[in-house]
């Protein structure tokens, strides 16, 4: 539908979708061979939240802009850094856009995402001692929208549209970006925590139990 | 664990926050609207389009497959004009005097052709050309048996079906627009332009009769009492029964539509509803409504029927009523002005707009009772869980529990975002629209205050004038400006009213204007205006 309307940009053939999903999954997976650290037991957790995430993206399209894929994106970005956070994008974007919909903009979408996930493993979210930091993550909800909305928005430009217009599309989003804002914040303060334990999953068990807070039982 | 509910709940929801208990796909056509009523023949659905198309864009009949919204075939039209406004006919494979045909999709067309189409391939079975003055066919056909029953802009012809053969012509002085034909045991009867009903015996012999001061634009309607005809006035409209006048309404009337004894009428200010019983016609009900198109009926189970009328506003929707009144509104995503008539079927309904969208949405086979299906089950969950946070929010700040105050409060104003953002997008694009358009430009003249201005926008610059006072409606106000700018105009008298061409030969993509800053919902001549009004004019 959308790509009908011509909202998203160019149209973009099938051999052209198949080409660009294949690059992007072949940068996913050199992205996680690739040894960058020695840090253990991190696969399984980014694939368990690369599952939710596109699940939750896919089950919640029916409201625009509410999806917990940004906030996962800023703790995977904190947590794992850069690199890997880049082939979480990967994943999520690539397979819940083959349900929702693939086109010119599932590569907007990566550079989107891959962005905040850069910035929030320059500023974490997560404090010096590793635990999850909540006012820095609600703050990272807040300004990871309007990165994202800016690079997403480039998709639209054809080449024709001018820079007034460009300004005045973006404007015209600004109602949606705050709905982005208000579901990130609220993904955060329900599903931070929750998270978190995901990411630390496979982490040594005495580091989990000191890093959780205290509604944790230490058996 | 709460967590991991309240996020199960979430997603819960959703399913039913799109949910609609039917499926549908939508086809954008990129240029020209669609204003006849698509038609559902078994599995495939076939729809045209009309103007406003440019450059080398032409009108097209598309098929496409009802359940996957594939497109099957698409035929084009290189050399018709504007307006192609005669709704398509189904024709089933039959036999009869002047030969035998199969499955036919005939389309007549503003250039005055007439063309027979194979419906499962879209090849040209046969074609035939009418007469043309300015323009050639825009009104419904007629079925007779075996032949097509053509009114064409200044005549009428009847073809056969099996080759497109002329089997009968007739000659009228007056042209017609949008001017269906009747078939009735009698003959032909089709209006003109000059209020004339013109009667064609199936010898030939033609005769006719002056109804009224006004313009025939609809297939007669014919009833126990005589033919019905509502004859657009330069007052409104009136309705004529059998030669008498029955009642007066309202500015450029929709076609009217029958069901048994009932007859539904409509024009900008109203949607009507008579009843025929022994004695004569008469006005059952009515209710404010605007719609200048077509009419369609979708029948229920137990002999229920829905009447649906496109209204023909910036909101667009169509109007859903029973036999007496407005029972709802069904709107769509991508509402805007719409003439043309839902098609339906017994398994979809096809819905097309002047944005050229056609919607197409399949039933559910357990679909039986359509109040039960609207029954707005998101929105009263959606709107107790928002009171429910509410609440919470209130109790956990009198209790000072600041920790949980702060997840529910995410929580309610999650939910109110989402409950305000449709809303608030809609005001929003208004809001940058008035606000850049709609302000005094310091750099104009002092004088200029409290006068009408008007800005033309051409090849990027704007040419402005002010200082002008006493004009009435846009086009006047456009006219004096042009006149005093050396700006010269062309205008086209087009079925929705006058409608600006170019300014200085430049036609573009069209031109559209906003008064104070707002677009309009009339035409150019009905927009009034006021002594300190400014008028933009820019490219579409």
């Amino acid at each position: 539908m959308l790509s009908g309307l011509g909202t998203h940009g160019p149209h973009v053939s099938s051999l052209g979708l198949l080409a660009i999903n294949a690059l992007l999954f072949a940068s996913a997976i050199w992205l996680l061979m690739r040894p960058n650290n020695h840090q253990k037991g991190w696969l399984w957790s980014l694939f368990l939240l690369a599952i939710i995430a596109s699940g939750a993206r896919i089950l919640l399209s029916g409201i625009p802009n509410i999806m917990p894929v940004t906030i996962l994106v800023i703790m995977v970005g904190s947590k794992y850094g850069i690199q890997r956070s880049i082939a979480f994008v990967i994943l999520v974007t690539v397979s819940s856009n083959a349900v929702l919909g693939d086109g010119w903009w599932t590569l907007f979408q990566v550079l989107a995402w891959s962005s905040v996930a850069g910035v929030s493993a320059m500023f974490s979210v997560h404090d010096d001692e590793g635990n999850l930091s909540m006012k820095r993550l609600s703050f990272a909800a807040v300004w990871s929208v309007p990165l994202f909305s800016t690079i997403v928005s480039l998709s639209i430009l054809d080449g024709t549209m001018s820079s007034l217009e460009f300004a005045l599309y973006m404007f015209n989003g600004i109602p949606f970006d705050a709905l982005h804002m208000m579901g990130n914040i609220f993904f955060a303060v329900w599903g931070g925590a929750w998270f978190e334990r995901i990411l630390s999953l496979q982490a040594p068990s005495q580091q989990r139990i000191v890093g959780e807070d205290q509604h944790v039982s230490i058996v | 664990m709460k967590r991991v509910a309240l996020l199960l709940l979430l997603l819960f929801l959703l399913p039913f926050a799109k949910a609609d208990s039917n499926r549908s796909w939508e086809h954008e056509f990129e240029n020209g609207y669609i204003t006849t009523q698509p038609l559902l023949i078994e599995e495939t659905v076939f729809v045209r389009t009309s103007g406003f198309w440019m450059g080398e864009d032409r009108p097209q009949i598309s098929a496409f497959e009802i359940s996957s919204g594939d497109e099957l075939w698409t035929y084009r039209s290189e050399t018709t004009l504007q307006h192609d406004m005669s709704p398509l006919m189904f024709v089933d494979a039959g036999t009869g005097a002047c030969g035998s045909w199969q499955n036919l999709l005939v389309v007549a067309w503003a250039d005055g052709k007439v063309t027979a189409l194979n419906p499962s391939s879209g090849v040209l079975v046969w074609e035939q050309q009418t007469e043309v003055n300015i323009l050639g066919i825009t009104g419904q056909l007629g079925i007779d048996e075996d032949r097509v029953v053509v009114p064409t802009r200044q005549g009428l012809s009847t073809f056969c079906f099996e080759d497109g053969e002329q089997l009968l012509r007739a000659d009228f002085e007056e042209i017609g627009w949008r001017n269906g034909v009747l078939v009735s045991d009698s003959g032909y009867h089709v209006g003109t332009e000059t209020g004339v009903l013109y009667s064609i015996n199936r010898d030939g012999t033609i005769s006719n009769t002056s109804i009224g001061e006004g313009k025939i634009r609809h297939v007669p309607i014919e009833t126990q009492h005589g033919l019905l005809i509502h004859l657009q006035t330069s007052t409104g409209s009136t309705l004529y029964l059998n030669n008498s006048i029955i009642g007066n309404y309202g500015y450029s009337p929709a076609i009217p539509l029958q069901y048994g004894e009932n007859i539904f009428l409509a024009t900008s200010e109203e949607w009507i509803s008579l009843s025929c019983n022994d004695m004569t016609c008469f006005e059952a009900s009515k209710s404010q409504f605007h719609s200048n198109g077509e009419m369609s009926i979708r029948n229920l189970e137990n002999d229920f029927l829905e009447l649906w009328v496109p209204s023909n506003t910036p909101d667009g929707g169509w109007g859903v009523f029973n036999r007496t009144s407005l029972q709802r509104m069904h709107t769509t995503s991508f509402d805007t002005y719409t003439t043309a008539a839902p098609g339906f079927s017994t398994a979809a309904m096809a819905l097309g707009n002047d944005m050229g969208v056609l919607q197409v949405t399949i039933f559910d086979n357990d679909e039986t009772n359509e109040e039960e299906s609207s029954f707005p089950l998101i929105e009263v969950v959606h709107y107790v869980l928002l009171l429910s946070s509410y609440l919470l929010c209130c109790l956990f700040f009198a209790t000072g529990n600041k920790p949980r105050l702060w997840k529910t409060l995410t929580l309610f104003l999650l939910l109110f975002t989402v409950a305000a953002v449709p809303e608030i997008s809609t005001q929003w694009s208004t809001l940058i629209e008035q606000d850049s358009e709609a302000t005094w430009d310091d750099e104009w003249p002092e004088e200029w205050k409290d006068t009408q201005i008007v800005i033309i926008e051409i090849d990027g610059k704007e040419n402005v004038i002010g200082g002008l006072s006493g004009q009435l409606n846009v086009y006047e106000l456009t006219q004096v400006a042009c006149e005093s700018l050396g700006i010269s105009t062309e205008y086209e008298d087009q079925y929705l009213g006058l409608y600006l061409l170019s300014f200085n030969g430049t036609e573009g993509d069209g031109w559209e204007f906003t008064l104070d800053g707002s677009r309009s919902n009339t035409g150019i001549v009905d927009t009034t205006i006021d002594s300190d009004s400014i008028l933009r004019w820019r490219p579409a």
